[in-house]
């Protein structure tokens, strides 16, 4: 068993809507090991991408904890939660999220924009991880002018870039075609197998059983199952 | 990440917004101009009259003139009627007429020796003048002559000359022009006077003439007065009083009849050595010959040039020596003192207020003109700043516009660990950067404006004949507070949209299209 990296309890996050309250995400416990790839899945509204956001240190609990590595996330002050999000966590999501007028290669440089690395050696390092992503050719094209693969592996480049822990990625296949999508699978896949931690929230339940050692089922912000791949299933 | 590549960023965003960012900077550079050219006026009007007080040696120069006190017995006497006034009634009106008895500390010779030894005075001299006649070959003309002593034209006030030289000494049969004098009489080839004998020459009056008439008189016969007189009523006291009023107020008619009407004419032949450049009536105070001393001691002795006011203010000062009208008696009406570079003119204004005169200093005049100045410049600088204020709204607006804008951006820079302060210093930089530019541009148009009006001015002057000057300038500390002002005000604008996009929460604005 690897180290535990990630550990949340009694984690909530309920949200005031006039006079109710949406419980997107309500008391998970959920532990996350190093170099583990662990697939949270579940339906439209079922707090799976909430839960994401709040290991990302993005949202703010309502309730519960988040120990990253033994520290209490949200302890922490916003410039500490902000270096964690620079130094230790890389991000993919569905939408991509690239700036337009950037180029792919200004786009993966950004992510290096906070911890202090010279220009030169940003723009290196941008530029070996892009070519590696197969996307060599297209270092000063704008977003615009890419596929959604290519799109999505800037992305990837963009999280990957900094060397993270963990690579947080929010149904990055959702927007892409099969062959995409296979594409981007490979690429988690391969990451994983060079011990970054991965957790991807989707939908599709055949890519979760097909990459992830763990998968997570969650409905109305609760888990409801736990799936080791490859063996016993388990309610939480 | 360094100050460079948040410029670079902040260039870049700028840049793809260019339209918007040319308009919003626009409204900067109006203000800015506007704010420049209207101090450059200023800063210009102050370095002016600064360029004529020190062109003029104005800024060591002090003016002393006599200083009119009460009496002690005036005093006393209105001491008294206030306490009447409080023990009688307090809403009685008192109105019987006071009148003020003054009494002259006179600015005499005396006074010209202890002003002198003030320390820091370096020189001290009277202000001597009198209407004159001259002439110059058939030509006459009407005007005033002033006498200074030779150490007065080593001061900037009269030491430059448009033509010839200086007077060589102070008893020389010379005399110096003025420019004032060439152009009020149309003189056409100055240059060609130099050389040139002149005459001067002016009415005297004396206190002898005046006594003489007195007693000797067409109007008036000792031996008729002696008939008229009622011997029988010598011992009635009003009758007395009456032919004792109306007799003296006969010998007043005849002593100012006799004062007036003297018509002795009082002359000399000087020749003129140079023009002295009062730059057309710039020289304060100098009238439009200058004669040395010994011709204007000369010509005073005799009575020359000297009106009633003359005589009743020398009565009434107790200079006039009925049998000795010589130089100890004379009076000035002020006296010009040139102070020495590092003293201070309070306490020499202090020295002169302790000799019982009064002292007027161009240097503490013009602090009071700097200080009108500064409410000028803060005039100009409100409205120049309302016209940034303004515009600083249309700078808020556009970034407000920008975080709107840019709201999904600000989450993707979040997701990739930008801080809160980092959000906020790129907001900044870009407000900042628009400051920047509308300030620099703003300062070059204001220069191009105030270069524009002084165009205009000076044409306007030269076509009018008067000596052009430059009413604006540039100077660096207004180059420098306009930069500041146009930068600060940008950043004041951009601090509130900077907050907010600062505290844009991350996961709706990744959300956000």
């Amino acid at each position: 068993m690897n180290k535990l990296w990630i550990e949340t309890a009694n984690l909530c996050r309920h949200y005031k809507r006039g006079t109710s309250t949406v419980k997107a995400v309500d008391g998970v416990d959920l532990q996350i090991y190093q170099s583990e790839y662990l697939a949270i899945v579940g339906s439209s509204g079922s707090g799976k991408s909430t839960i994401l956001n709040m290991l990302a240190g993005l949202d703010t609990p309502s309730d519960g904890t988040v120990h990253v590595d033994g520290t209490n996330l949200f302890k922490m002050s916003r410039k500490e939660i902000a270096s964690y999000r620079a130094d230790k966590i890389g991000m993919v999501f569905q939408s991509f999220n690239l700036i337009p007028h950037h180029t792919a290669l200004y786009n993966v440089e950004m992510a290096l924009f906070f911890d202090d690395t010279p220009k030169d050696e940003r723009i290196a390092k941008a530029t070996a991880m892009l070519e590696s992503l197969g996307l060599g050719e297209r270092l000063d094209h704008k977003p615009s002018d890419l596929s959604g693969g290519e799109q999505q592996r800037v992305a990837v480049a963009r999280a990957l870039v900094k060397n993270p822990t963990v690579l947080f990625a929010d149904e990055p296949t959702g927007n892409l075609d099969q062959e995409n999508t296979n594409q981007i699978a490979k690429l988690l896949k391969d990451l994983n197998k060079k011990g970054i931690t991965i957790v991807i929230v989707t939908h599709d339940l055949p890519f979760a059983k097909e990459n992830a050692d763990r998968i997570i089922r969650m409905d109305y912000g609760k888990i409801v199952e736990v799936i080791k791949n490859g063996g016993s299933n388990g309610s939480a | 990440m360094d100050l460079r590549d948040m410029l670079h960023i902040s260039i870049g965003n700028l840049w793809r917004m260019k339209l918007r960012t040319f308009l919003t900077a626009s409204g900067v550079v109006i203000a800015i101009a506007a704010f420049v050219a209207m101090l450059s006026f200023g800063a210009g009007m102050q370095e002016n009259v600064a360029e004529q007080f020190n062109k003029l040696g104005l800024f060591n120069t002090m003016i002393v003139y006599e200083k009119r006190t009460e009496s002690d017995n005036e005093r006393r006497h209105r001491n008294q009627d206030d306490e009447e006034n409080i023990e009688e009634d307090s809403t009685s009106v008192n109105d019987s007429l006071v009148v003020v008895d003054m009494i002259i500390k006179p600015l005499d010779n005396e006074a010209l020796k202890l002003l002198s030894k003030i320390r820091g005075v370096s020189l001290a001299y009277p202000f001597e003048s009198f209407a004159i006649s001259v002439t110059i070959d058939d030509s006459t003309y009407e005007t005033d002559a002033q006498a200074l002593p030779l150490d007065a034209y080593k001061t900037k006030l009269y030491s430059e000359l448009s033509y010839g030289e200086h007077l060589k000494s102070d008893s020389s049969k010379e005399i110096l022009l003025t420019d004032q004098f060439i152009k009020d009489f149309n003189i056409e080839f100055p240059d060609s006077l130099i050389g040139r004998q002149l005459i001067i020459s002016a009415k005297a009056s004396s206190v002898d003439s005046g006594l003489y008439a007195i007693v000797k008189s067409d109007s008036f016969n000792i031996i008729d007065k002696v008939k008229e007189l009622k011997f029988d009523s010598l011992l009635n006291k009003d009758y007395v009083s009456t032919v004792l009023k109306t007799e003296a107020n006969d010998a007043i008619g005849r002593f100012v009849d006799g004062y007036m009407n003297r018509n002795e004419i009082v002359s000399d032949t000087l020749i003129i050595v140079g023009i002295l450049d009062n730059g057309t009536g710039r020289r304060t105070s100098s009238k439009q010959i200058l004669i040395p001393m010994s011709i204007a001691e000369k010509f005073n002795s005799k009575g020359a040039g000297r009106g009633m006011m003359d005589m009743f203010s020398m009565v009434s000062g107790g200079q006039i020596d009925l049998f000795n009208q010589g130089s100890e008696s004379k009076s000035f009406s002020k006296i010009t003192l040139n102070i020495e570079q590092g003293f201070l003119h309070k306490n020499i204004a202090d020295s002169v207020k302790a000799l019982g005169y009064r002292p007027f200093s161009y240097a503490q005049e013009f602090e009071e003109i700097q200080q009108i100045f500064l409410y000028f410049d803060m005039g100009l600088g409100l409205i120049g700043l309302i016209a940034l204020i303004t515009a600083s709204l249309g700078i808020v607006n556009t970034m407000v516009m920008s975080i709107i804008e840019r709201k999904r951006e600000i989450g993707i820079l979040k997701s990739l660990g930008a801080d809160e302060t980092y959000i906020k210093f790129l907001f900044l930089t870009e407000s900042g950067m628009i400051g920047t530019i509308g300030a620099s541009a703003g300062i070059v148009f204001g220069w191009l404006i105030s270069r524009l009006g002084s165009f205009i001015v000076r044409s306007f002057m030269e076509k009018e004949g008067v000596d052009a000057i430059e009413l604006f300038t540039m100077p660096i500390w207004l180059v420098l507070t306009a930069f500041a002002i146009g930068l600060t005000v940008a950043l004041a604008a951009g601090y509130f949209p900077a907050s907010k996009a600062a505290k844009v929460d991350p996961v709706e604005a990744l959300r956000s299209d």
